[in-house]
């Protein structure tokens, strides 16, 4: 610090036309401020992105959407509760682009009818059945590199971590959005995934997220989206938009009947035995 | 004029040599309709074609002659030459030097020995005995006495070379249909490792569809068996491929046939082969844009639908169909992506319907006459009844029965496992049961 103040003191000062504005502490110039990454921002812009059709988890996200080009893991307890609640905005402007939206083993059977409220119709749904977990990661592999979906949702219950980060190497020319549907468990494993996130069901019609990995910032607390599943909009009523409420109504009502039915004495003047003490642990 | 001399390996016996020239020159249509085979009967029989007119076609000189040097080496082409004359790129091919572009023609040609071209060749020992070894000796000596001591072949060969004189060719006819043979180096154990020839032929099928502006929709590979066969094995056997859509794209066909062999059993080692173009359908030309489309990679879905169905079979790739119908599990179809599918939409419903369904009603266990699904179900909307279908007969267990259905359908919201559609119906004697029927995922 001492020959830094020495070797600044030799120093001719500069001509009056040079001496720029002194900077505030904290101030960077404007042309270093503009190529600094600082560690609480979100990451570098992904180059090209979907947006997920939830303003709150677009603003979350690196880019503003669900990343191209790349991975993204969405880690469910079970499979088949919410994923297309979650992806259906996005499954709407890939099929109004006219692309197509492929499946790769989902664990139940699609409905069309109900999908059709998430934007799908049948010409634009592909379900690839794979048998054996091999075969389910050869087949997302031909279908990241055939580049030919607008959309791949893939259900990876067994894939490893080595085989993830192939096909994140394969995604890398893949020009739309490819989800691997795992389970929870897999939270514990590391991933190439860029993009990770928990997804869990809430009561009130909502989808409860977690980012659990992102370009940027680790993502602490939950997002919660609003999401009402196709075509039952228009049949609830405002009692059943809160149904948190009514399963708590009913556990109390539960709870109420389940405890054992204490015996009204009907002898006037006897006290409960166990009725005092009782009072008083509860002061 | 830019001629191009392909001479093949030296086959094996006389009959291969014919189809050999005739498969490399019907490969070579697809660049011009000037594809000529020089001087079948000799020892280095040379198919040449004149390119001048397709380069704009091709994408440029360069490119051109970059794709006609990668595809000849795959189909066993020992020398490519080029040359502004057809004589001159055999002559040259022949000496085993490729580019005749390189230094000005005569001197290229004046270095090259008698034996290049046929013609000199044949008047070799009298040649040699005035002192001529190359044909530069020969051009050098008179004109006059050259055509009174030899005969008229010598001199318009020459000429003809140097480019002095016209050359006259008969001109190749593209067959009408597609056969080519291919005896294979070394006898082949495993299917799969017939592709390597298979290929080879694959490109001479290509070339023939491209100069019919054609593609493929169905071709056969045939093999024969070798000679030491075991009895039992048979001759040979065939496996026919087919594509949805036309095609002539060698890398696709390729592939395809790559993942039918993997499932064949070769009886026996295998000697020859063929390819046999079945069904020929006329291909739309679409002429390539400037900027890349979107509608590129719609369309290679469909490539990738046929390889995936190829290994995996037809069953593993499925659209839907949705019929009009009330019933949950008739409402929705689904077939291998393969099959025709109605032109027209069904007309969509707006009453909820879930995204997944299971595969067969769960049935569910009750407490309090509450369904349970990994706990107790809240029912949120019902009932919805669906009922009816003893119309729709059908057989099961060598029974006539219909598929009628009394159900009310319920929305349940379950803690763990989200909004269900589950439904109850009566069973015998007055009994009722809950079914869990599909999600809204």
């Amino acid at each position: 610090m001492a020959a830094h103040l020495e070797w600044a003191g030799d120093e001719p000062a500069p001509p009056p036309s040079l001496v720029r504005r002194p900077l505030q502490p904290g101030e960077l110039p404007a042309a270093v401020q503009a190529a600094l990454w600082r560690g609480h921002q979100l990451g570098s812009p992904v180059d090209a992105v979907r947006s997920t059709g939830f303003a709150a988890l677009d603003a979350e996200l690196p880019g503003r959407g669900w990343p191209c080009h790349s991975l993204t893991e969405v880690l469910q307890a079970q499979p088949s509760i919410a994923e297309w609640r979650l992806l259906a905005p996005t499954m709407k402007q890939v099929v109004a682009d006219g692309r197509d939206v492929v499946i790769v083993g989902p664990p139940k059977t699609p409905h069309l009818p109900g999908l059709r409220f998430a934007g799908l119709d049948e010409r634009r749904l592909l379900w690839l059945r794979p048998e054996t977990p091999a075969e389910r990661l050869w087949v997302t592999e031909q279908v990241i590199k055939a580049n030919a979906a607008g959309l791949l949702v893939s259900w990876l219950p067994q894939a490893r971590q080595e085989q993830i980060r192939r096909l994140q190497i394969c995604a890398q020319t893949h020009d739309g959005p490819v989800f691997l549907c795992r389970p929870a468990a897999a939270e514990h494993e590391p991933s190439a995934a860029p993009l990770r996130v928990q997804l869990r069901v809430g009561l009130d019609w909502e989808l409860h997220l977690h980012l659990l990995k992102r370009k940027g910032p680790t993502h602490e607390g939950h997002i919660v989206l609003p999401s009402m599943p196709g075509g039952l909009e228009s049949i609830l009523t405002p009692r059943l938009r809160r149904p948190s409420l009514l399963i708590a109504a009913r556990k109390a009502h539960e709870a109420q009947e389940a405890q054992p039915t204490r015996e009204v004495s009907h002898a006037v003047g006897s006290p409960d035995p166990r009725a005092a003490p009782r009072r008083v642990n509860a002061h | 004029m830019l001629w191009a001399a392909l001479i093949p390996e030296p086959p094996r016996d006389a009959s291969t040599r014919t189809e050999t020239l005739a498969g490399l020159a019907t490969w070579c249509l697809q660049f011009t309709p000037r594809v000529a085979v020089i001087e079948p009967e000799s020892p280095l029989p040379a198919v040449v074609m004149e390119v001048e007119a397709s380069q704009r076609l091709f994408g440029g000189k360069r490119r051109l002659v970059q794709r006609v040097r990668e595809e000849s080496n795959d189909l066993g082409v020992q020398q490519l030459s080029w040359a502004p004359t057809s004589l001159a790129a055999v002559a040259l091919a022949r000496a085993g030097a490729s580019n005749g572009f390189a230094k000005p023609l005569d001197q290229l040609l004046d270095a090259l020995p008698l034996e290049t071209l046929t013609s000199v060749e044949s008047h070799r020992a009298t040649l040699a005995r005035l002192g001529c070894r190359t044909l530069g000796h020969v051009r050098v000596l008179p004109r006059g006495g050259l055509s009174r001591r030899f005969d008229g072949q010598l001199l318009a060969a020459l000429d003809q070379a140097y480019g002095l004189r016209p050359e006259a060719h008969d001109w190749v006819q593209l067959p009408d249909s597609f056969l080519a043979k291919l005896e294979l180096m070394s006898r082949v154990e495993m299917a799969p490792a017939l592709l390597y020839g298979a290929r080879r032929l694959m490109l001479q099928m290509s070339g023939w569809l491209a100069a019919r502006h054609s593609g493929v929709t169905a071709f056969t590979l045939l093999w024969w068996h070798d000679a030491m066969r075991s009895r039992s094995a048979g001759d040979g056997g065939e496996l026919t491929v087919r594509t949805a859509q036309p095609t002539r794209d060698i890398e696709h066909l390729t592939r395809l046939l790559a993942e039918h062999l993997a499932k064949v059993e070769l009886l026996a080692p295998v000697g020859d082969l063929a390819l046999r173009a079945d069904d020929v359908q006329s291909l739309e030309e679409k002429s390539t844009s400037l900027f890349p489309e979107p509608q590129q990679a719609h369309e290679s879905l469909e490539l990738l639908v046929e390889r995936i169905a190829a290994r995996l079979g037809p069953q593993s790739v499925q659209r839907a169909v949705v019929k009009e119908d009330h019933r949950l599990e008739w409402a929705c179809h689904w077939q291998p992506s393969s099959e025709p599918r109605p032109r027209r939409l069904a007309r969509s419903v707006d009453i909820p319907q879930p995204t997944f369904v299971m595969p067969e009603p769960l049935r569910l266990a009750t407490r309090n006459h509450r369904p349970l699904y990994q706990g107790v179900l809240q029912l949120l909307a019902g009932p919805h009844r669906v009922e009816g279908g003893w119309w729709d007969r059908t057989t099961q267990d060598g029974q006539a029965t219909t598929r009628n259905v009394v159900r009310d359908y319920w929305v349940a919201l379950s803690e763990h496992a989200g909004v269900l559609w589950i439904y109850q119906t009566r069973l015998a004697d007055d009994e009722t049961a809950w079914f869990l029927h599909g999600s809204f995922a």
